[in-house]
């Protein structure tokens, strides 16, 4: 009997409403993520992509539902899992008032965390991620796509086996977000490295992950992206979208699809969602 | 510039002197360590609002002492203003609110009811103003000594966790994701800042405080190359305007802490005069060649 192997996320009904709201931001999302697997989150704005992200980052504490990362059940009481994953914010987000150059700024990063042999893992990692050039510059003077990439080499620093990043493409050009990608694949395929990726760049996100999860609140659709549909995507986004470059199936073969307030509901008919005109 | 001369020698003669000025060198050291994080943490509202909360403490202080005590004038100040420093710290950790709503409250009502407890309890013990604007000349031997002790913690607390200090500067929520409590760091933040403002009082008043913690971090953030370099000029701009100011202040007979503040703002004002010209100098030389 072969022994299947543990996810290195599974989140089982998660639910999130802010303190002192009866505003539900997530409910009952499920999903799972294996080794060398990439997820990529869609949905439109205020849906909670970004809220999922940091449920999953231990930046926030689900209301409800259980996350497994390993196996292993997160809870209010036990120490979360640092050491597993890495978190990537946007670029826009990072505070650079300090004058720090590129080499300094990732020895901070691991110096706080208390690595070993840091000087030939950073200059590892600045090639990596095609950045070696820059080690020098200051991190004020990087472009939006350098300082991503810069980011990404952090998050890296401590090996993670899961890496979460919020809008890497975001300000970045075709050939940026072809860069970007490339390189997490390399990571990807490298170390087995599982990936959440949240973006609103829709065909990207689609080209470069495995699975989707497509999110608007108390609906949410996750698969494989082969499973993926126009249709499906509409029914999120609550609008029609006209020139986009998905792969449309006749049919959906076992696909999950979750609509709470309209379990009874066929899953090819989603009469639930108002379509803009 | 006889003027002068004759004041620095009064600070080999006179024992006040001596004390007013070791005192305003440790607390401008202190001021120049903290300076550059505050500026960069975006906090700077905060040491505002600290500071402007200070009031309340010495208003209750005042009631409750003589002027004459001035350690336990001290030590209730400090807890009453660490006690609402602490308010303010929860209220603007991952708020939803902006923040600086909260600190634009919270600073002008505990000014407001620092005032209004002092001219209903405490109007013949002191003028409330002396504590506005400060009086370097009153520090005495124990000041020193708390001066000096600050010193310490400041540099216990800001250099031992100094890359944690950063990480959490450059991207609060990534720190945490590394196992790092910013929670922990917020509070500790807050509590030295309130110690150094509440140490600072006689130096510089409650009001006077924020440009001893602002105007060398802002220097030093906009000539450093670096993060050593960051905190060195800080340090090095602080002291030595710090040491500038009260020789000024002590050969006019000016009031110390509005003289420290003003030599340190002359001197921004002018580096900053100065790279303009040397930039658009070096920029006319490369247009010439």
């Amino acid at each position: 009997m072969t022994k299947l192997k543990a996810p290195i996320l599974r989140s089982n009904n998660i639910c999130y409403s802010y303190d002192n709201s009866n505003e539900i931001i997530l409910k009952d999302i499920s999903f799972q993520l294996f080794a060398g697997e990439s997820l990529g989150i869609l949905g439109p704005n205020g849906g909670g992509k970004s809220t999922l992200m940091k449920l999953i980052a231990g930046l926030l504490t689900p209301t409800a539902g259980e996350l497994y990362y390993e196996h292993k059940l997160f809870t209010k009481d036990s120490k979360f899992p640092y050491s597993l994953l890495a978190y990537v914010p946007q670029s826009s987000e990072l505070n650079t008032i300090l004058p720090v150059n590129v080499f300094e700024f990732l020895k901070i990063a691991a110096k706080s965390q208390i690595l070993k042999n840091i000087e030939s893992r950073i200059n590892e990692l600045l090639i990596l991620v095609n950045m070696s050039h820059k080690k020098s510059s200051l991190l004020n003077q990087l472009s939006g796509g350098e300082k991503q990439r810069v980011l990404i080499a952090r998050a890296l620093l401590h090996s993670p086996k899961l890496i979460l990043l919020d809008e890497p493409m975001k300000g970045l050009d075709s050939s940026g977000q072809d860069q970007l990608q490339a390189i997490l694949k390399d990571i990807q395929s490298a170390h087995q490295t599982a990936i959440v990726m949240v973006d609103h760049n829709i065909t990207q996100l689609i080209k470069s992950c495995d699975k989707i999860l497509c999110l608007n609140k108390t609906s949410h659709w996750h698969n494989n992206k082969e499973l993926l549909t126009k249709n499906i995507l509409e029914d999120i986004y609550h609008c029609e979208f006209e020139h986009l470059l998905i792969h449309e199936k006749e049919s959906i073969p076992n696909h999950t699809f979750c609509n709470h307030d309209h379990k009874e509901n066929n899953q090819h008919k989603h009469t639930f969602i108002m379509r803009k005109k | 510039m006889t003027t002068l001369f004759s004041s620095l020698s009064d600070f080999i003669h006179y024992e006040f002197l001596i004390y007013a000025l070791l005192g305003s060198l440790l607390l401008s050291i202190t001021c120049g360590i903290i300076s550059p994080l505050l500026i960069a943490r975006k906090n700077a509202f905060i040491g505002s609002a600290i500071s402007h909360s200070t009031l309340l403490g010495l208003s209750i202080a005042l009631s409750l002492f003589q002027a004459q005590q001035n350690l336990y004038i001290f030590l209730f100040t400090l807890t009453i203003t660490l006690l609402c420093t602490l308010f303010l710290a929860r209220s603007t950790f991952k708020e939803h609110l902006p923040t600086d709503s909260m600190i634009g409250i919270f600073y002008t009502s505990t000014m407001a009811l620092g005032i209004l407890i002092h001219s209903l309890f405490a109007k013949n013990k002191g003028d409330l103003l002396n504590f506005l604007f400060g009086n370097i000349l009153l520090l005495n031997p124990e000041d020193m000594l708390l001066s000096l002790a600050l010193l310490v913690l400041t540099i216990f607390i800001i250099f031992i966790p100094f890359y944690k200090w950063l990480y959490l500067t450059f991207d609060e929520e990534g720190a945490i994701t590394s196992g790092i409590n910013a929670k922990l760091y917020h509070y500790f933040f807050f509590i030295l800042l309130t110690l150094i403002i509440v140490t600072s009082i006689k130096l510089a008043g409650t009001i006077l405080i924020e440009t001893f913690l602002l105007i060398p971090g802002f220097f030093s953030l906009k000539f450093a190359k670096n993060i050593k370099q960051t905190f060195i000029y800080s340090i090095l701009f602080s002291s030595i305007f710090a040491f500038i100011g009260l020789i000024i202040a002590n050969a006019y007979g000016l009031p110390s802490g509005a003289t420290l503040a003003v030599v340190q703002f002359s001197a921004l004002l002018l580096s900053i005069l100065l790279k303009i010209v040397y930039d658009l100098t070096l920029r006319g030389n490369h247009e010439i060649s």
